[in-house]
């Protein structure tokens, strides 16, 4: 256990240094996120006023598409060169790779997360839930030619119920006062857990070259 | 099918074999890429792989290197079954292919450091540098790997490979794209390897250079062994056609 948190450890500063030389990854993400946020905010409030139901909708499309960036761009920096092979050659369990990937697009997205209380605990469930989709797509669509366009139809419809549940929750604790908790924050929870462990269990399928 | 005459001029193993292949096949979308491979490779041997395009040799390199399973067969690596423990046997295996397996955006020293972290070697700074040094490419440690040549990429290549001090090294087409002065340098490593006791498997499309360098020929064709004896048994031209026969 140790031993695979060192690894993790290991393989997540090595992408978070890549990030830093070139800083494409989070530049990116973060220009589309503010572009979103910008153009959807300005939409909706035109008095420089948007509601907390709509800043749930609105945060929720910056994350959906910065985050599909950002799980290509983490995967691809693996593919270039074969690097993935060096790194399936060592003595590492594959599910290391996964979680490290994993952690690598959280710290890139979550940037975006600055949120007080209950709004950023369940941005932040939905976001964990996205992200574990998302890394394990990542890797099985990278080698294919298609990647971008087949990402996004992939993870959209399979991360739906989590933004439908997240949103819903937001939107009755903003309009109706009510507190966080009971069904949708199980489902939210429910839906990590699921996703994380089938993840971690299939990914060395989805490595193989 | 091996023919029975081959089978008899076959290199004789009298070392551990660090290698052996019993019937191995590996069907990739529904068509047969290896079929029925036996080899026994001894450790210190210097082999090399040859066969057209297509005939399976890169496939059987990630076989051996454990990074695709195959479809049935037993592969034996250090005398254990590779299907167990896989990860400790791949601790003992380094690879390189025509491309560098390196991260493009860190440097050659960044790139040793953080695979040696990975096998968990002590010291990994030192057991960079000492890599570098034997490479020929301590003078550009620093700089990212984006920067380097195809021959020096190569043999930044070699250096992560080696990083762990494996006991068998994998190349797949490593002289690939390589002006004649890397070729050299390349085969110059590769013998000073060979020397230190390490066991070479080597895929390469020159048929004269692969006889010349290495102690055991293995031919294939549409996936199957067709030659395995004593490189110096074999000529390029007996080769060639056995690569190729109808």
């Amino acid at each position: 256990m140790t031993n695979a948190l060192r690894q993790i450890a290991i393989l997540t500063a090595k992408d978070l240094r890549i990030e830093a030389r070139g800083r494409q990854t989070i530049g990116l993400v973060l220009v589309l996120g503010v572009l979103i946020i910008a153009v959807l905010g300005l939409g909706l409030g035109p008095e420089g006023r948007v509601r907390g139901v709509d800043a749930t909708a609105i945060l929720w499309v910056a994350y959906l598409f910065g985050g599909v960036l950002s799980f290509e761009k983490t995967m691809a920096l693996e593919r270039e060169d074969s690097a993935i092979a060096g790194l399936l050659m060592a003595p590492i369990d594959r599910g290391v790779i996964y979680f490290s990937k994993l952690l690598s697009n959280l710290v890139l997205m979550l940037g975006l997360a600055a949120a007080p209380g209950g709004f950023a605990l369940v941005m932040g469930i939905g976001i964990v839930g996205f992200a574990a989709v998302g890394t394990l797509f990542a890797a099985a669509v990278s080698s294919t030619r298609l990647q971008g366009g087949l990402l996004a139809m992939l993870v959209f419809p399979i991360t739906l119920p989590l933004v439908i549940a997240s949103t819903q929750m937001l939107v009755a604790m903003f309009r109706d006062g009510e507190p966080l908790g009971g069904v949708g924050l199980a489902v939210l929870v429910a839906f990590d857990a699921i996703f994380l462990v089938v993840s971690w269990l299939v990914f060395e399928r989805v490595l193989e070259p | 099918m091996v023919a029975r005459a081959e089978i008899k001029s076959r290199p004789a193993t009298r070392v551990q074999s660090v290698v052996q292949a019993l019937d191995l096949t590996k069907w990739i979308d529904g068509r047969p890429i290896l079929r029925n491979i036996n080899l026994d490779i001894p450790a210190g041997r210097f082999v090399v792989i040859l066969g057209a395009n297509g005939a399976g040799k890169s496939t059987l390199l990630k076989v051996l290197a454990t990074l695709t399973r195959p479809t049935s067969g037993e592969l034996r690596l250090f005398g254990r079954p590779a299907s167990a423990g896989a990860a400790r046997l791949r601790a003992r295996i380094g690879i390189i292919s025509h491309q560098s397996m390196l991260y493009r955006e860190l440097s050659a020293r960044d790139n040793l450091v953080f695979f040696g972290r990975l096998y968990g070697i002590e010291r990994p700074r030192e057991r960079a540098k000492r890599l570098l040094e034997m490479v020929g490419l301590a003078d550009r440690a620093d700089d990212p790997v984006k920067t380097f040549s195809r021959g020096m990429m190569q043999r930044a290549a070699i250096a992560r490979a080696l990083v762990h001090e494996p006991d068998l090294l994998l190349a797949d087409e490593p002289f690939a794209g390589l002006d004649a002065p890397a070729v050299k340098a390349l085969e110059e490593l590769l013998s000073r390897l060979h020397g230190k006791g390490k066991t070479i498997i080597l895929t390469h499309h020159d048929v004269d250079h692969s006889l010349r360098m290495a102690e055991q020929a293995v031919v294939l064709r549409a996936g199957q062994v067709v030659v395995d004896r004593w490189a110096r048994q074999l000529d390029a031209a007996t080769a060639i056609r056995e690569m190729t026969a109808a």
